[in-house]
């Protein structure tokens, strides 16, 4: 028997993709998570086609993972976040393969945490839970934001920072402390918002 | 905080952002080993930066995304992949 989701229950609909439905609870996961994973998939890839192309590969492996997700090691957004971000490094590190190591550049001319970045292609209004984690995370300061950018969205390690920065290994580290602090303060607001 | 809560927390903020070694994951999952409660400070840092990494605008995809999915999903049930699927859900 096919278990059966409650709408907009993102455990539930994922133990109805673990069991094998790739109908409802499919369309009901892509609708809540899509437009947030095309965000993430822009932000880090900077080309829409690409972003397209690699949203339909991390919703066949979040199909496909479905039974692995384990609620007591993070929440359903943390692993669509993680899945999405792991597929958009691959292809960074494919591009960075092909055309040198232009990346970083490309990145820091083209992000904005806590902005929409000006960007013409926002098409979906912006959600309270949106609004809100922006405002948050322009508590981070510069320097706190700037290694948890070059870490989590370009995948560099500590010391590859540390280079890049040219900052001692252990004030990369210290920032990156700081910063995960900081953003854990602000659980208690995203909890809230994402309850909305 | 005792030295090893703080070294443990360290290395789940590194973990967390991605910014960890390979040194740095394996001296985190021996203190988690040792000390299952730390899971949840990884928890937490892993649910903040997914908030950060979520925290973008959101974009309108392509109406016919989803079936493109929905089709590529079909092939592997119907393929080798789908059959170890349900094989591994019976056991």
């Amino acid at each position: 028997m096919m278990t059966e989701a409650r709408p907009n229950d993102p455990a539930d609909l994922v133990a109805a993709m673990a069991a094998g439905d790739s109908g409802s609870p499919l369309s009901e996961f892509y609708a809540l998570y899509a437009s947030t994973v095309l965000a993430l998939l822009m932000k880090m890839l900077g080309s829409r086609a690409e972003a397209e192309e690699i949203l339909q590969e991390v919703f066949v492996e979040l199909w496909r993972r479905a039974p692995q997700y384990d609620s007591s090691r993070g929440s359903v957004v943390a692993w669509v976040v993680t899945v999405a971000r792991s597929r958009a490094l691959d292809a960074l590190r494919a591009r960075t393969r092909r055309h040198g190591d232009a990346q970083l550049q490309f990145f820091s001319q083209r992000h904005g945490l806590g902005t929409d970045g000006g960007r013409p292609d926002v098409l979906v209004s912006s959600t309270r839970w949106h609004q809100a984690l922006r405002q948050a995370f322009q508590r981070l300061s510069e320097d706190q934001r700037s290694v948890l950018e070059l870490s989590y969205f370009l995948g560099m390690s500590h010391g590859q920072i540390a280079e890049a920065l040219n900052l001692p290994v252990g004030t990369v580290k210290s920032r990156i402390l700081a910063g995960m602090r900081a953003l854990r303060t602000m659980l208690p607001i995203i909890h809230r918002s994402m309850r909305v | 905080m005792s030295d090893e809560k703080e070294r443990a927390e360290l290395l789940a903020a590194l973990h967390a952002a991605g910014a960890a070694s390979e040194e740095d994951e394996q001296e985190l999952q021996a203190l988690l080993d040792a000390d299952p409660s730390l899971q949840g400070v990884v928890r937490d840092f892993q649910d903040s930066i997914a908030a950060l990494a979520s925290s973008f605008e959101p974009l309108e995809t392509s109406s016919k995304t989803l079936g493109q999915i929905q089709k590529k999903i079909a092939r592997e049930k119907g393929g080798l992949l789908g059959t170890l699927r349900r094989w591994f859900s019976k056991s």
